[in-house]
């Protein structure tokens, strides 16, 4: 598009000479191709933007017995993974409005009749890396007609049904869904493997359905992990078969999730398991040992001292024989390849003041800075026994980098130019500035969401492979289940096209896409996913009555 | 005031403190962490009972008792049989037992209720005002004659049963320890039955359209604080997003073609069909029967009809609201450049609005029907009740010029006429109050008096024998985001009427969503939990022990809130009216975006500032317009501007050591109320 543009103007710079005739000519020629490419971005509504697109001008008509047909597959479907997403899909475009679609009035070679779903691989397997690539193909004829989506990996077919459903729209002179500028050839993958999605259950709680909405959410802007911050400095609302008193620094008691609930969100329980049945790993973190007074509300020997409840006691062994506990209890339910250990803003004056831990200090010559790197490194060893990667805060690489275990992933943060360096350092990245990717920073605007790049200023192919992706973070002191679903919406997605969507594709002027993120927020209301208009900033209600899509 | 003494004192005018809302809301929301702890054990003697709205009658126990998750329903009686009994028990088995590790196999487990018989006397499901919707709910205990107790619930309408069931939902609880679920403080015997027959929640969907999904999630949660009618305010002035199939082209006046509603889909969300949320997200336990009819793709549209016993009232707001309607049909304005009220001197306008109500009339069964009339700004009408002042800033005023009528009788006209569309299609017009307070004595008989401005009207209005609605917007404006919750609670819908005969001709109330700054991203927060603070207003009897004190109605409340947002609901915090402030607090405070918006020359931005500025109680001005639009906000601007220059003219006098006009303690009251305070220091 842009590059169009550019080429136009030099054209007509060259042109010049000419005479104002020929020059004249140029012009006209350029608005017609910088106009024929703004219709037909106007009319390209998929969000995020595949990685090739190619389109024509036909409609079809959705067969009231639209169908799936899998033949030719490799993949079982035994526990309905593909089918249920299927019915989703369908249910979604057909929610919007009532169907009274009558196909014995149109032309029945213009009615797709089904989808053919075939995936190349038996496996279920959902896991960092899991091949998410797909190819859509909608024809604009056939006898009998069907939509076919490629993929090697189930979760790749999930992929192309949701950009499937999104080439769907409600007619109203048909009063059915109609697929719109077929045919279709779509080929997409996305550009980092970690497209993730930070909630924060220890500020606030969030009930399981609500939680679950989040998950469906995700799947539309193709989010692939949530990375779940279960307990933190105020609330401990998990429980932990090992420690059967650690939710009881819950906020209450029914602001808990039991070992099944976290499972049945995780999981496969029977048929009903969640993320993993909508292509979304769950990432679990326990943030020690800076962020973990809670825990001391079932064991009170955790913390340093009655007045000083955090850290968590680095001079006692039962603290890591409790950490042990817990990530044995995870790597029952959390099978994603990553478990998420904090390390961050750890402040140690407690230990430092209280006695018995001063005393162990002195006695390992250690001071609060070494006595946090021992803290953290222990824990990496435990986490690496059940067999996790590890994902530490930034601070973690910030103090002592060259230390940490070579497969721990930094989780920056704060600053903007932490990835370089961890990346140099030969470890592997993921990017959450703050002050762009920070969902609770209400004044951090989707434009900035849209406009930061993981990638800045590493060029060496081989250190941009280090960054596996990029995460937006709605931490929850000022989130719970009434407000969370418009303060994701639609920032996040904005993060989800820069993460999906090959760099070149990319718009480097965000008001380029504002009308296509404005459609998919549209689309998300109506799907019932609370999304906040773009205008203003996070979260704001909207101003004056005025349409969903100018907003 | 005293006047000052001494001729040579200075005085100075010291400040003006702009109070903003936040300032009142300081309701604590430190909820004592042991008594949070102890809601699980709701029901010791003296703790408050957590069913929201309260039951008339009912007595408990102490006992608790494990409830089988395979519940097994029995129905007798006439109506037993009725499909709305068992899809709306298969809905609240899904709410009840939502736990994960309920789905799991639980054989060897001995339960103490294991069975839920439902009697419904009537087998008459029609859905109307005053259907019968009282029950009785009992819950057996166990005792070493039964070992397996019994739930019961009897009722004389399937919709009395449905509100059973809700209640029978809000005695359970999950009991994490044991991971299973728990009814508390059983026995149980509830006798039930609403204090209003009309409970009622408007939504706006021409300011900002509405998607269906949002309706239905808005509608399913009504029927969780037992309300009964959604008013739907389906268009406006900005937007006609619904289609009228005798004139196709009014739906043309909908913002954009994917902002509109089919009469089918209309007809869907009166039936509500029942796709809903719980269902889609919860996939909770196997597949039954009736989820794989939803999932079937040859839809059996009368399979999937589910009444939860919410009545849909249509409105068609005329003649004001209703500029969108030209767009479709550019006769229907009095002229290009004055758009509203709809132009009372043709016959088209009226077939139009005979065409439409005939059309609605297939979809919509509710008795009641809306016909607006509030705010029609004839130009000469609105100069006999308000100031001024909105002549000087609303500057494109529609005029009747070639009538003989004058404008208040045409108004008069227009309303009358339109009524008896109404009438004639048997439904019973609705009118907002505007049409009583002008012209009382014309107004059929018939009519209910939807009451907005103030306090006062319904008292009038059942005085002359009118029915009314209560919808008091210093209370019950869901819109204005500065009442807080205590202010929706206590207000009462028959303040002033002691007359019973008078007091019944109250049918109920209504809170009002008005979609200005409502949209899909925040009505549900804006409706909960502040809506639920009028549902037991209008649910149940207005003195009702321990309960009802205002701090374990704050506990209760809170409560109440956590079950929303358990079911999905996002509900927002109870000590703040509305969550989202938060946000729009910072282009108060944010300069550098203050300094964005002014760029952008967006003058609503300033509107809402202003508003914020004048009226941080919202319910200051009750004898005003007072919506949230744009000609009343700056009305009251100027009004509180014109009271401060009065004041300053009056400190300048008094500086001057003229005594003449001092502060009239009227005048002062006045803008204490609007929370500005001036005050007069001495300096030496």
């Amino acid at each position: 598009m842009l590059k169009n543009n550019t080429d136009c103007l030099l054209s007509c710079c060259r042109m010049g000479r000419r005479g104002l005739e020929g020059m004249f000519l140029w012009y006209l020629v350029c608005i017609f191709v910088i106009s024929a490419n703004a219709i037909d971005i106007k009319h390209l509504n998929i969000w995020p933007m595949p990685k090739s697109v190619s389109y024509g001008y036909g409609n079809l008509h959705l067969s009231n017995e639209f169908e799936l047909r899998t033949d030719g597959s490799k993949f079982a479907d035994a526990s309905s993974i593909l089918k249920d997403a299927f019915k989703r899909s369908i249910d979604i475009v057909r929610s919007t409005h009532v169907i009274e679609f009558n196909a014995s009035k149109v032309d029945p070679s213009l009615v797709l009749k089904g989808i053919h779903i075939v995936v190349s691989s038996p496996s279920d397997e959902l896991q960092h890396g899991t091949d998410e690539s797909y190819k859509l193909h909608v024809p604009a004829q056939g006898n009998p007609l069907y939509a076919h989506i490629e993929a090697k990996t189930v979760y790749g077919a999930l992929h192309g049904l949701e950009t499937f459903s999104q080439v769907c729209h409600y007619n109203i002179s048909s009063r059915g869904i109609q697929v719109h500028q077929v045919p279709w050839t779509i080929a997409d993958q996305p550009r980092f493997s970690y497209r993730g999605l930070l909630i924060d259950t220890s500020r606030h709680y969030l009930p399981v359905p609500v939680i679950k909405k989040v998950i469906d959410s995700m799947t539309y802007a193709k989010l692939n992990v949530l990375h779940w911050h279960i307990v933190d400095t105020q609330s401990f609302p998990l429980e932990l078969p090992s420690y059967p008193k650690l939710w009881n620094g819950a906020y209450s008691i029914p602001e808990r999730y039991s070992f099944a609930d976290a499972e049945e969100i995780v999981r496969q329980v029977n048929r009903h398991f969640y993320a993993k049945r909508r292509g979304i790993n769950v990432l679990a973190e326990i943030d020690v040992p800076g962020h973990a007074e809670s825990w001391g509300v079932g064991y009170p020997a955790l913390w340093p001292s009655k007045d000083c409840k955090q850290p968590l006691d680095v001079s006692n062994e039962f603290t890591f024989k409790l950490i042990d506990g817990i990530l044995a209890d995870f790597s029952k339910i959390f099978k994603y390849k990553f478990v998420h250990l904090g390390g961050d803003e750890v402040n140690t004056s407690c230990w430092e003041t209280t006695p018995h831990v001063k005393k162990w200090l002195h006695k390992n010559h250690m001071n609060g800075s070494k006595a946090y790197e021992y803290f953290v490194l222990r824990a990496q060893k435990i986490a690496l026994s059940h067999g996790y990667d590890i994902i530490n805060w930034e601070e973690t690489f910030n103090n002592f980098g060259k230390k940490l275990n070579p497969k721990t992933v930094v989780h920056n943060w704060l600053g903007s130019s932490v990835a370089q360096n961890v990346v140099k350092a030969g470890l592997r990245c993921i990017v959450s500035n703050q002050d762009s990717w920070y969902l609770d920073h209400l004044d951090a605007l989707w434009q900035g969401f849209y406009l930061n790049e993981p990638l800045t200023n590493i060029t060496d192919p081989k250190q941009q492979a280090l960054v596996l992706g990029g995460e937006v973070c709605a931490w929850a002191e000022h989130i719970d289940a009434s407000d969370i679903e418009q303060t994701i919406w639609p920032r996040a997605a904005a993060a989800a096209e820069r993460l999906w969507t090959p760099y070149d594709k990319l718009a480097k002027d965000p008001e380029k896409v504002k009308s296509r993120l404005s459609y998919f927020r549209c689309l998300l209301n109506q799907r019932g996913v609370a999304a906040a208009p773009l205008e203003g900033l996070g979260r704001e209600a909207p101003v004056e009555p005025a349409s969903c899509y100018l907003q | 005031m005293n006047s000052p003494s001494s001729p040579n004192t200075n005085y100075l005018l010291l400040a003006a403190f702009l109070l903003f809302s936040q300032s009142v809301l300081t309701v604590s929301r430190n909820l004592d962490l042991k008594l949070l702890r102890q809601l699980n054990h709701v029901g010791k003697d003296d703790s408050p009972t957590y069913i929201w709205p309260l039951p008339l009658q009912y007595t408990s126990g102490n006992q608790t008792l494990t409830v089988n998750p395979n519940l097994a329903l029995f129905t007798s009686g006439n109506g037993g049989g009725s499909r709305i009994v068992s899809q709306a028990f298969e809905r609240y088995k899904r709410i009840i037992f939502e736990h994960a590790s309920l789905k799991l196999p639980t054989a060897g487990v001995d339960y103490d209720l294991s069975k839920l018989t439902i009697l419904v006397h009537s087998d008459d499901e029609e859905l109307q005002l005053g259907v019968d919707e009282s029950y009785n709910l009992l819950v057996a205990a166990s005792n070493a004659h039964s070992v397996i107790g019994e739930i019961t619930i009897e009722a004389n309408s399937v919709y009395g049963a449905v509100h059973g069931l809700e209640t029978l939902s809000q005695l359970c609880a999950f009991d994490y320890g044991t991971k299973t679920v728990k009814l508390y403080n059983a026995p149980w015997y509830i006798q039930d039955k609403p204090r209003f027959e009309y409970r009622g929640l408007l939504l706006d969907t021409s300011r900002h359209y509405l998607p269906i999904e949002i309706i239905k999630q808005v509608i399913e949660s009504m029927s969780f604080a037992k309300l009964n009618v959604l008013h739907w305010h389906i268009i406006d002035e900005e937007s006609f997003p619904l289609e009228v199939p005798s004139f196709p082209n009014l739906w043309k006046g909908a913002y954009t073609k994917w902002e509109r509603y089919t009469i089918d889909d209309a007809s869907e969300i009166v039936e509500m069909h029942f796709k809903l949320f719980h269902i889609k997200s919860a996939e909770a336990f196997s597949l039954s029967s009736y989820e794989y009819e939803c999932s079937n793709s040859v839809i059996t549209k009368i399979q999937l009809l589910q009444k939860i016993g919410i009545n849909v009232m249509a409105e068609v707001d005329v003649p004001g609201h209703a500029e969108s309607w030209g767009t479709g049909y550019p006769d229907l304005w009095p002229s290009s450049s004055c758009r509203e009220p709809l132009d009372v001197s043709k016959n088209f306008t009226f077939d139009l609005i005979s065409g439409i109500l005939s059309d609605m009339k297939k979809i919509f069964p509710f008795g009641l029907f809306h016909l607006g009339g509030d705010e029609v700004n004839t130009g000469q009408y609105l100069l006999d009740f308000l100031p001024v002042v909105l002549i000087t800033v609303t500057t494109s005023i529609c005029r009747l010029q070639d009538h003989s009528m004058s404008a208040k009788d045409a108004y008069k006209y227009f309303v009358l006429r339109a009524q008896e569309i109404a009438i004639s299609l048997n439904w019973t017009p609705v009118n907002w109050e505007e049409t009583f307070n002008s012209f009382p004595t014309s107004l059929n008989p018939k009519t209910v008096v939807h009451n907005w401005l103030g306090a006062g009207v319904c008292p009038k209005a059942v005085a002359k024998g009118f029915r009314c609605i209560y919808s008091n917007q210093g209370f019950w404006y869901l819109d204005h985001l500065d009442v807080p919750w205590e202010s929706v609670y206590y207000t009462e819908p028959l303040e002033d009427i002691t007359d019973a005969s008078q007091q019944k001709l109250v049918l109920g109330g209504e809170v009002c969503m008005w979609g200005e700054t409502a949209d899909a991203s925040d009505v549900q927060q804006t409706i909960w939990p502040r809506a639920a603070a009028a549902a037991e207003r209008l649910w149940s009897a207005p003195e009702s022990g321990s309960s009802r004190n205002s701090t374990t109605v704050l506990q209760r409340l809170e409560y109440f809130r956590c079950l929303l947002t358990r079911r999905g609901v996002p509900a927002a915090p109870v000590g703040y009216a509305f969550s989202i402030t938060n946000a729009s607090e910072h282009y108060l405070t944010d300069v550098k975006f203050e300094g964005a918006y002014v760029e952008e020359e967006k003058p609503t931005y300033k509107i809402v500032t202003l508003q914020k500025l004048v009226s941080p109680y919202g319910n200051v001005f009750q004898f005003f317009c007072l919506k949230t639009d744009t000609a009343s906000v700056l009305l009251e601007a100027s009004a509180s501007i014109q009271a401060l220059q009065d004041q300053i003219e009056d400190m300048l006098h008094t500086l001057s050591g003229k005594q003449t006009t001092m502060l009239t303690g009227e005048k002062r009251s006045n803008l204490s109320k609007q929370g500005i305070v001036l005050s007069t220091i001495s300096r030496s």
